[in-house]
């Protein structure tokens, strides 16, 4: 067990989200992409927490307000979700190009 | 006080210029009421003032040394060009025969521009080119000669394209303008490579430069041979020579100033540049050239016509042909004395068939026959002239021509041998156009012709007048050859010349027995000079097609290639922004990937350097 696996393994759940985040014409999905990249992040705090500073453990504190925060972001995107279903009756995020040139 | 007249003598050309400005007035457009024929009234007073004032001035400069009068016309850092004078007796002498001559044809204008509206603008053109020529004449300087042979290049454009109406009159004006324009331009380049050599424009001081001065030989060749061109060009020579023969579409009495005079003011610069010339011995071959040529080929041109305007326009050409080789062969005393002879000689001719075409309508010569019992006075002075003009002795040209060609004949008896042809030639010429015209039977152009308004004939016979006592005043100026130096040999010859081409035109066009119109054998030759050697067919395939084609080239480059690059560019930036646009594709997540792309792009680069420290 080593930092840097630790490292790796946030940087892959990292890209797995983007890509997740991406490509995924579910709304709902892109909202759970975003979830795991934040997992990915509290997994690197988590690592420099326990191998760099295992008196102070500040990276842990960090941690608990990132978990915080995640799940604030996550009922307000659900309830932007459910405010744009419930004028378009859909969520596919292909349909939301209003922007487009 | 005694000096008075030769000392203001640059006030002639200022009367002229006066009397320009005051015609124009009388324009159809300004007043509207009275008719244009005041304009012609002032011109001539003007020009008579002219003619006086220099008639009072040639007696102070007689036999005195020349004056000269310098004024300063621009001054810069190291330049500075001043209006110099010479005043002798004959640059006097040339004013008198311009203004006299000026004097004759505006005469001759109130009588046959009768029937005409537009005298203010002839009679200004006219005095413009009195303007000019006097102070061409008058100038001692080769800057101030070219400034005014430009003006005189404009002058001869609009007056030739007087009755602008007519397409040919376009055509011609253009090809007059446009023919001397290019000799000019190309004596310009002579003039200003002559500064850097000599240091002056002053004629004086040219001839002085020329005497020691040390050319590389081509420079001295291009120098004059540019030199030469702006007079090759006023000079109706080949190959510059068509534009006279177009430009016979202009009015008469303006054909007698533009075939007397203006003609000459090419050879004027030209005597006045003999100096310099003389630097040049191939430019010498060339003048004498171009010369012979001219005169032997317009020589048989004016033969083969059959618009009585152009023939005498091409026996100008031969005789501006002969002053070529006068000067060419350093005869400038002789040139001068040809150029007064020969001035008025062609202007008796002009005026007389001036006279009739004015009543005849037609200036085809197979129209015209039997004149001489109805119109004996045009008759006459068409002889006289037609005499003074060849080697016909005791008339003037008769003196000039044996000068000329006793001088000629010891060292140069090839072209002694062309004036003997360009005499018979001319002769011949202008007996076949007595003959055609005053002799044999009347046809329906001629049947009634009267003899012209006095304002027509008075100037006519009093030209006559002048051609015949022209031997008197040259024996009274001592410039007539001394008799006993003369080879009589070359005399005897130049009369058999002058007798051969006359007896011969007479014999074949006043012989019933010779079917007219004379078919030549082969008749390709006759259609050959009776075309002008076919020179506007020349010109269109040679010059005016390269510059043509050149200027389509040059326009379709301007218009596709330095357009279209500028344009390219507009394009360009028009259909990037219009393809570039899709990018915005509206999709929340490609601008999410574009972000991450950027971040991590934005990663790579920071972080490249530190990459080598991984290992």
């Amino acid at each position: 067990m080593q930092l840097e696996y630790c490292l790796l393994l946030a940087a892959a759940l990292f890209g797995i989200g983007i890509y997740g985040l991406v490509t995924s014409r579910n709304a709902v999905r892109v909202l759970m992409s975003i979830e795991l990249l934040f997992n990915a992040v509290n997994l690197n705090l988590m690592g420099f927490s326990n191998f760099l500073d295992p008196a102070g453990i500040k990276g842990q504190v960090f941690t608990v307000f990132v978990i915080t925060v995640a799940a604030a972001e996550a009922a307000v995107g659900l309830a932007i979700i459910l405010a744009i279903y419930r004028n378009r009756e859909t969520i596919d995020m292909e349909q939301f190009n209003l922007l487009k040139w | 006080m005694s000096h008075f007249f030769s000392q203001t003598i640059w006030l002639v050309p200022c009367y002229a210029l006066i009397g320009a400005i005051l015609a124009l007035p009388w324009s159809p457009g300004i007043i509207r009421q009275t008719g244009p024929r005041p304009a012609g009234y002032i011109n001539m007073i003007m020009t008579l003032t002219g003619f006086i004032h220099s008639l009072l001035a040639i007696s102070d400069t007689w036999k005195m040394p020349p004056q000269y009068l310098s004024f300063n016309w621009l001054h810069t850092s190291s330049l500075t060009i001043s209006l110099d004078l010479e005043i002798t007796a004959v640059n006097i002498g040339a004013l008198l025969l311009i203004t006299g001559l000026n004097f004759a044809a505006q005469t001759y204008a109130i009588g046959y521009l009768e029937m005409d509206w537009g005298w203010a603008r002839f009679f200004s053109l006219m005095a413009l080119f009195e303007a000019g020529m006097c102070s061409l004449v008058l100038c001692n300087s080769l800057f101030f000669s070219y400034v005014v042979l430009e003006i005189l290049t404009l002058g001869t454009y609009l007056l030739i394209g007087y009755w602008f109406n007519q397409s040919l009159v376009v055509t011609g004006a253009r090809d007059a303008f446009l023919t001397k324009r290019v000799g000019d331009l190309v004596l310009l380049m002579g003039v200003v490579a002559l500064l850097p050599l000599a240091g002056t424009w002053n004629y004086t001081e040219l001839a002085a430069w020329a005497k020691t001065a040390h050319l590389d030989p081509t420079v001295a060749n291009l120098l004059c041979l540019a030199l030469i061109a702006g007079p090759l060009g006023k000079c109706a020579q080949m190959p510059l020579h068509l534009w006279l023969d177009e430009a016979m579409e202009g009015p008469m009495p303006a054909t007698i100033l533009r075939n007397t005079i203006i003609v000459s003011t090419g050879a004027w610069v030209l005597i006045k540049l003999q100096p310099v010339l003389a630097l040049s011995p191939t430019t010498l071959g060339v003048m004498t050239t171009i010369g012979s040529l001219t005169a032997i080929l317009a020589g048989l041109i004016a033969i083969a016509q059959i618009d009585i305007k152009r023939s005498l326009s091409y026996t100008v050409s031969a005789y501006m042909g002969l002053i070529f080789i006068a000067v060419g062969t350093g005869q400038t005393q002789v040139a001068l004395n040809l150029l007064l002879t020969y001035a008025i000689a062609m202007s008796v001719l002009i005026m007389s068939i001036g006279g009739i075409v004015l009543n005849n309508i037609s200036q085809d010569l197979t129209q015209y026959g039997g004149l001489w019992s109805r119109r004996p006075i045009s008759g006459i002075c068409y002889l006289v002239g037609a005499a003074s003009l060849v080697a016909f002795p005791p008339l003037g040209g008769f003196w000039s021509l044996i000068e000329m060609a006793s001088n000629l004949a010891p060292s140069y008896p090839f072209l002694f041998g062309v004036l003997l042809v360009v005499n018979g030639l001319t002769t011949f010429s202008v007996t076949r156009e007595f003959t055609l015209i005053f002799g044999g039977k009347p046809k329906p152009m001629t049947v009634r012709s009267p003899e012209g308004l006095w304002a027509v004939v008075l100037p006519m016979t009093i030209m006559m007048g002048f051609a015949l006592h022209v031997p008197i005043l040259l024996s009274q100026w001592n410039l007539l050859p001394a008799w006993e130096t003369l080879d009589l040999t070359v005399v005897s010859e130049l009369i058999i010349s002058t007798v051969v081409g006359g007896g011969l035109a007479a014999f074949i066009y006043l012989n019933d027995g010779i079917t007219k119109p004379i078919q030549l054998q082969p008749k390709a030759l006759q259609d050959f000079f009776a075309y002008d050697l076919y020179t506007a067919q020349i010109y269109k395939v040679t010059i005016v097609f390269v510059v043509g084609l050149v200027s389509q080239l040059i326009a379709w480059f301007d218009r596709f290639i330095v357009d279209g690059v500028v344009n390219l560019v507009g394009l360009a930036t028009v259909f990037s922004g219009q393809g570039l646009k899709y990018n915005v594709s509206g999709q929340t997540q490609s601008y999410v990937l574009t972000i991450v792309l950027g971040i991590a792009l934005l990663g790579i680069a920071l972080c490249y350097p530190l990459i080598s420290f991984l290992h």
